[in-house]
């Protein structure tokens, strides 16, 4: 029976494959944090608090609210209305009571007609959006039904 | 049959050491980015709920007056005047802190058992930056100790009077 005698040079692992993954890896999570600090810009930037409590009991449900404004990558305001962003689309609080009974429609399908009581609407407001605005936002909900309200922080950096 | 034990290389050396160096150090790369994102606090708030309240001493005898904090400001949303009932505080950080020792002597001591009943009212004018109030709702929830960072509260409730209409 004939054998082939194997190179011992061919045996060698070539790295190239493993190298290229690593760099794929690390570009991928640079692009996604690149991505991910673009759609910060576009957040409400939260006030600063050391008083605010951590979240005890998680609610059953929640409506997050993240009212701030159109920003450019740069930080920069687009758009001197605050809006809240819904969805991936940008609603002005005038226009939120459809927006509202839709999410309200929604989740009575899902949970039934008591199913409000137990959403909290947690409200991420810019520290910069008039607080007037932010009252009539919380008056929006509350005509559409809603009537648990939490108001988001950032711990204060010591 | 001959089989020669010489056919293949008696040892692959993989050198795993230099990329397990790069994975920890991906890894170390990413956890201390996660650690700089805070998570959340929240404040919790009562929603106006019949007429808004005229006076701060509304109270019975037995129980402590409710509170009411105005924030006033101009067109642009800056801090013009911050008020505890009629009294003007000022409207710099120091007002705020003002504020704070005003709600202590108001309850007396904190975790006084009667201020379970007490309620704050946010009045801020519409253009009023949010920030203000959340300072505001912050300096009447109470005060943190800054020897042993410990949080003493003074009132819990608060909650908003009704909007104001933009200035014109």
């Amino acid at each position: 029976m004939k054998t082939r005698k194997i190179d011992e040079k061919l045996c060698e692992l070539d790295l190239t494959p493993l190298v290229d993954v690593v760099f794929l890896s690390l570009m991928l999570f640079m692009i996604a944090l690149y991505f991910q600090h673009v759609k910060a810009g576009e957040r409400a930037r939260l006030p600063y608090d050391s008083l605010a409590r951590p979240p005890g009991v998680e609610p059953e449900r929640e409506l997050v609210l993240n009212f701030g404004f159109r920003r450019s990558s740069g930080g920069r305001r687009r758009d001197p209305m605050p809006t809240v962003l819904l969805d991936d689309r940008h609603v002005e609080v005038r226009e939120l009571s459809p927006e509202l009974d839709r999410q309200k429609h929604a989740l009575q399908s899902q949970s039934g007609n008591d199913a409000l009581a137990d959403v909290t609407v947690l409200i991420r407001a810019d520290s910069d959006v008039p607080a007037g605005l932010v009252q009539e936002l919380v008056q929006k909900c509350r005509e559409g039904g809603f009537a648990n309200f939490s108001l988001q922080e950032l711990p204060a950096k010591q | 049959m001959k089989f020669s034990p010489n056919n293949g290389p008696s040892i692959i050396r993989l050198p795993l050491v230099p990329l397990i160096d790069v994975m920890f150090l991906l890894l170390m790369f990413f956890v201390l980015h996660l650690k700089g994102i805070s998570p959340e606090r929240q404040f919790t708030v009562n929603l106006p709920s019949g007429p808004p309240s005229s006076a701060t001493a509304t109270g019975s005898a037995a129980s402590l007056p409710d509170i009411k904090v105005g924030l006033r400001s101009d067109r642009n949303g800056r801090l013009t005047q911050l008020t505890l009932g009629s009294k003007n505080l000022g409207n710099d950080d120091a007002a705020f802190d003002r504020l704070n020792r005003e709600i202590l002597q108001l309850i007396g001591r904190p975790g006084h058992p009667l201020t379970k009943d007490v309620e704050v009212e946010i009045d801020a004018d519409y253009e009023t930056h949010y920030r203000f109030v959340v300072k505001a709702i912050s300096k009447c929830t109470g005060r943190m100790d800054p020897q042993t960072r410990q949080i003493a509260r003074y009132v819990e409730k608060i909650k908003f009077a009704p909007p104001h209409k933009p200035k014109a």
